[in-house]
């Protein structure tokens, strides 16, 4: 195997980035002279290429709008596309037997109708039966979507802020009540606030942690309310106003349950 | 359970696109021959995954029918020129979706600052899917979307990044605020467990 070994072992590395297209050019270019010559890299660029066939259809689907249709079948062949093909005229052999002809197509046509008539009926009831077992599946199916999709709501809202084209990130730092602990903010305007935390002590009864954006003003603004979970871990989103001051920094109190308007408690982290 | 039917249900335009290949394969062979008509059966099979990938990447409607007719203009342009060998023609038309979409979505994001030369370099080849591309069912996309779903969300904003929005590595290292080495880990990480996942090893 004619392959240049500390070239293949620098190179192999990309091939997922390869085949994902998250090569700069040149880089892209390097990536694919050595597939090029070697078949090991060729063989695993291969073996990548049916998940970026399956990104291509995991985006939720839409229909195009019905007129979309016509515009691109117009751009393609610059003119109308035909309907169906209108079948061959029938020939008939002498003009003279047409009458009779007619009359006995009619009664054959007739008695073909009478069977076709019954066993329609008798597809339409095995049909009707289908459509009902389909549309209770369909009913269940859509309950339990609807559950998914709240559950997978927030996942979502916190990836569109982690993927914000104004995202802005900031790290807390725990304070002397909680030396262990740690955080970081993603915040965009145009998204809102993705808040993690690890370490953070338990919160005593009655109490709950408030999060406070420090902008400018003298006051600190209320980001929201959270509870970590047993092992002092938080995962949260929060809405900010559309006019929220841009933000230098964060800190997260211990307050009251229900919150406060106004930070009150000991600080248990800051980032600014 | 369920959930599976739920996906399955809503990637419904894939079932039969193993018995769809050889019909495909037929009618781009009519539109080399100049039959307009070929597309039309290609735009009834194959027009909303690709009009729903548009819209995923670009966020517009209007824009998405912009890239669909594009598509398709560029796919009967083109028809002669493919080759059976190639691949599933489906994978093709997705993966030039993709390739107009992106440009797209560099040039709305060039409007603003101007552009620099290497920056429109990065326009993304045409080349079509791998000779042997398997044509995929119904139910390998909806395992892929459950184990995007199930990634660490920091691999699946880095994957989603690149995919839908064109980025290279250094831009997604920019926009996740993370160390590129980090970033191409967890590029790689996630692109195995996917494929194993498709692969069915998982």
């Amino acid at each position: 195997m004619a392959m240049n070994a500390p070239e293949h072992n620098e190179l192999r590395e990309q091939a997922e980035l390869y085949v994902l297209g998250a090569l700069p050019p040149g880089e892209r270019q390097a990536f694919e002279a050595h597939l090029a010559s070697c078949p090991e890299c060729a063989a695993h660029v291969k073996s990548l290429s049916p998940v970026t066939e399956a990104l291509a259809h995991v985006a939720p689907q839409h229909d195009p709008p019905p007129a979309l249709r016509a515009r691109v079948l117009r751009s393609v062949s610059g003119s109308p596309v035909k309907s169906a093909p209108v079948p061959p005229p029938i020939r008939t052999s002498s003009s003279a037997m047409l009458p009779w002809l007619a009359a006995a197509a009619s009664l054959i046509l007739a008695a073909a109708l009478g069977v076709y008539s019954a066993s329609l009926r008798s597809r339409i009831g095995a049909l009707e039966l289908r459509l009902q077992e389909a549309t209770e599946r369909a009913a269940a199916g859509e309950v339990q979507l609807a559950d998914l999709r709240r559950v997978s709501t927030d996942a979502q809202s916190q990836l569109a802020i982690l993927v914000a084209p104004d995202l802005q990130r900031i790290d807390l730092q725990g304070q002397p009540q909680a030396p262990q602990a740690s955080a970081r903010a993603f915040w965009s305007r145009s998204r809102g606030l993705v808040f993690t935390a690890s370490n953070l002590p338990a919160v005593p009864p009655g109490k709950t942690y408030q999060l406070w954006v420090l902008t400018k003003q003298p006051a600190p603004i209320s980001a929201g309310l959270f509870k970590p979970d047993p092992q002092g871990r938080v995962s949260a989103r929060f809405e900010t106003p559309a006019d929220l001051p841009q933000p230098i920094g964060m800190a997260v109190t211990i307050e009251p349950d229900g919150g406060v308007p106004s930070p009150t408690g000991d600080k248990y982290l800051v980032g600014l | 359970m369920w959930f599976l039917w739920a996906v399955i249900e809503r990637s419904g335009s894939l079932r039969g696109w193993a018995e769809d290949r050889a019909a495909d394969q037929a009618a781009l062979a009519r539109m080399a021959r100049g039959e307009g008509d070929a597309v039309a059966e290609l735009y009834d099979r194959h027009a909303r995954p690709i009009y729903s990938l548009a819209i995923r990447i670009l966020g517009d409607a209007t824009e998405a029918e912009d890239v669909v007719q594009e598509v398709f203009a560029q796919a009967w342009r083109q028809a002669s020129r493919y080759s059976a060998s190639r691949g599933a023609v489906a994978a093709w038309l997705l993966t030039l979706a993709r390739s107009r979409a992106i440009d797209r979505l560099r040039a709305r994001r060039a409007r603003p600052g101007g552009l620099s030369d290497d920056r429109m370099a990065t326009q993304l080849p045409d080349s079509g899917p791998p000779a042997d591309s398997q044509v995929l069912s119904s139910e390998h996309v909806a395992r892929v979307r459950a184990a995007l779903d199930e990634l660490p969300l920091l691999q699946r904003a880095a994957i989603e990044l690149a995919y839908f929005e064109g980025l290279t590595h250094a831009e997604i290292a920019d926009r996740l605020e993370q160390p590129l080495g980090t970033v191409k880990t967890r590029i790689r990480l996630a692109m195995l467990k996917l494929r194993d996942v498709l692969a069915g090893t998982v």
